[in-house]
């Protein structure tokens, strides 16, 4: 006979499962109760927003399934937003909670909300476990949900009276899913479209999204663009998917993509989508996003489609089979010669950023601190101008190496998530950016970092604003700088001492110089370097824009490149 | 008014999925009639929608993990007549050239 906590701990062995992170509470102490000797290794955040991203920051580096526990009521719905999160980026998560016991449900008990309902529309799958029964059932298809298809959060809440039941257990179960329409594949067809396609095309374009990354179809879209040899260039979840070098890779596309990657969108007149979902970021205003392009869209989820703007030829499935696919037929056929649009859309005159931008000091500090972290390390931004400029700087050759929350939007997520990669890459340099504002909302997680001893590198852009909201206020609201003044902050290298993690700072005027000077280079190795924790906290002009810029609901065409024109 | 017909397993949140996928959109929801159908369960709505929005209900309502089956039925407007999963619609040109 086992316990119905025991019975869910042996269902996530089975499942693959060795790490969770979590916060426990009355409903789920059961679970708690059972975790020794269980193979099941826990990591207690101080917050539950801090357990579930530090499970997507695992799920996302390492692509297999993050899973984050808390308690009823408070504790799950501190969940919620990073299971929105995990829902706008495709990210695998299975999160568990308690209930109160199944004979309070309904009642208003103590710490009893509907989170079932709370997280329907968030989840892919979910369920309020109704009898110890339905465990092994319930844990078996969360899983297979969260996996299969384009990735997303599950939750699975289990009322404690179950918990604590006990039964005979025969072993974890596999779940057989039915046959769905949704999930017939592309016929083959699609490839001699494609290629008739191209040759109709004079100013073709590749647009990479995170179902590069997904599908684990890196090499065959790496080989695929080889050959097309056409302007390409990613989203902020494609970052890293197309070595930065290739001479046909045009950088970031979108709001704040280069100029180059917008150019080239803007005026191209066939665009290859692989596994990107083509949201108001990337397209600005839908009714001109890519003008006189038709649209082939390679995409997992049919419901991804059309939702912005129509495609002209969806090819539903997954990556790994649709582009092998594809470029069996492409080697049938000879292209034309796509050198001379190459060569105006790849062009230095096309230059990503001013080059006042460049010298920008925050900039500075970044390339300064990008040129120097080894090759296969783990940068995370959290949600701002910091990071825009880290994606902007960040020239990645890693598919899982750069991580931020691009969907949603949620600022607190790196410092969590960055815990949970450190997890999964023990031995990786993982180099945390966040702003001021961000920063302060998971900054309890310095304690988890302390208590671990993870050698997480972070790093503060203190600008003393809301630094994003505060730039659309200059430059849509007339510099009405309403309630985004962090001026009276508190000092980062202080609570971080206080968190008995190394901390120092770091001014513009360290940036003056280019190259920098041999301290300040010597300052920056010995942080990244080093094998505890480090905060850096980097003082940033409060002013500081992040450009290219276009504005929201102007055409990609219509980006804002400097200051100046802003006017 | 446009009227869809559903067919899904009567998992728990099922139906809830089907009708958000229409009020996140805030969509009126005037008629909504549900009933076992054989093995399974059948939904009717009634809503007043877009030809875009059809679109995107479809191929949201297929995503939800226990539905079988999204049909349109009698309707004041052109029923979504397209594939699913979709297929090229507006390429048959280039799609008949490439195979000449």
């Amino acid at each position: 006979m086992l316990k119905g906590a025991e019975i869910v701990l042996r269902c996530l062995r089975a499942e693959g499962v060795d790490l969770v992170f979590g916060y426990p509470g009355g409903a789920i102490m059961p679970l708690y109760d059972a975790l020794e000797g269980s193979g099941v290794r826990h990591i207690l955040t101080r917050h539950e927003q801090g357990a579930v991203f530090a499970a997507e920051g695992y799920a996302r580096v390492t692509g297999q399934v993050g899973v984050a526990m808390a308690t009823s009521g408070p504790g799950a719905t501190n969940l919620v937003t990073g299971i929105a999160d995990a829902k706008m980026d495709s990210v695998p998560l299975v999160c568990i909670t308690g209930q109160v016991r199944s004979a309070l449900i309904g009642t208003d008990a103590f710490q009893e909300t509907d989170v079932f309902g709370v997280t329907l529309s968030l989840t892919k799958w979910s369920r309020l476990v109704r009898t110890i029964d339905e465990i092994p059932d319930a844990i078996a298809e969360g899983f297979y949900w969260a996996r299969s298809g384009r990735p997303g959060p599950v939750v699975i809440d289990i009322p404690t009276d179950l918990l604590k039941a006990k039964k005979e257990f025969s072993g974890p179960v596999k779940f057989r899913p039915h046959a769905r329409p949704a999930d017939a594949k592309a016929d083959g067809g699609f490839t001699d479209t494609i290629v008739a396609l191209l040759k109709q095309s004079s100013k073709p374009v590749a647009l990479v999204g995170a179902g590069a990354k997904l599908s684990g179809a890196i090499p065959e879209l790496r080989r695929l663009l080889d050959e097309l040899n056409i302007p390409t260039f990613a989203t902020v979840h494609g970052l890293g998917a197309v070595p930065p070098q290739a001479p046909y890779y045009l950088g970031m596309v979108g709001m704040h993509g280069t100029r180059a990657a917008n150019m080239a969108l803007h005026e191209t007149d066939l665009l290859l989508v692989f596994g990107a979902r083509l949201d108001d970021r990337v397209t600005g205003d839908p009714t001109r996003f890519a003008p006189h392009a038709k649209i082939v869209h390679f995409e997992i989820d049919p419901a991804q489609l059309d939702r912005v703007r129509p495609c002209d030829l969806p090819v539903i499935g997954n990556l790994a089979d649709t582009i092998p696919a594809f470029h069996a037929e492409l080697r049938r056929h000879s292209l034309s010669d796509f050198s001379q649009w190459r060569s105006i859309a790849c062009g230095a005159e096309r230059a990503e950023l001013d080059p006042r931008g460049l010298a920008q000091p925050t900039i500075r500090f970044l390339d300064e601190l990008f040129s120097r972290v080894p090759q296969d390390s783990v940068v995370l931004a959290d949600v701002g101008q910091h990071q825009m400029w880290a994606a902007q700087r960040y020239r990645s050759s890693s598919p899982r190496g750069f991580i931020t929350s691009g969907g949603l939007g949620a600022m607190g997520f790196a410092l969590p998530a960055a815990i949970g990669v450190q997890l999964a890459k023990p031995d990786t340099c993982v180099l945390c950016v966040s702003g001021d504002g961000g920063f302060q909302m998971n900054i309890q997680e310095l304690a988890t970092v302390h208590r671990l001893g993870l050698p997480v590198k972070m790093v503060i852009i203190d600008n003393k604003y809301l630094g994003m909201v505060r730039q659309w206020q200059q430059l849509f609201y007339q510099r009405n700088y309403a309630e985004t003044d962090l001026s009276d902050n508190p000092d980062f290298v202080e609570i971080a001492k206080a968190y008995k993690i190394h901390s120092f700072r770091l001014n513009e005027d360290a940036m003056r110089e280019f190259p920098v000077s041999n301290e300040t280079g010597d300052q920056i190795d010995q942080f990244l370097r080093s094998p505890e924790p480090e905060l850096l906290v980097f003082d940033c002009a409060p002013e500081a824009n992040v450009f290219p810029m276009v504005p929201a609901g102007a055409a990609l065409s219509e980006m804002l490149l400097e200051e100046e024109q802003t006017q | 008014m446009q009227t869809f017909h559903i067919r899904y397993r009567n998992t728990q949140g099922t139906l809830m999925r089907i009708l958000n996928a229409a009020s996140r959109r805030a969509l009126d929801l005037p008629m909504v009639q549900a009933e076992p159908s054989e093995h399974d369960h059948h939904v009717i709505l009634a809503l007043d929608v877009n030809q875009k929005q059809v679109g995107q209900l479809y191929r949201e309502w297929y995503a939800i993990a226990d539905v079988i089956k999204v049909a349109s039925g009698a309707a004041h407007a052109t029923p979504w007549a397209s594939a699913h999963p979709p297929t090229g619609v507006s390429i048959e040109p280039s799609r008949a050239a490439a195979r000449a």
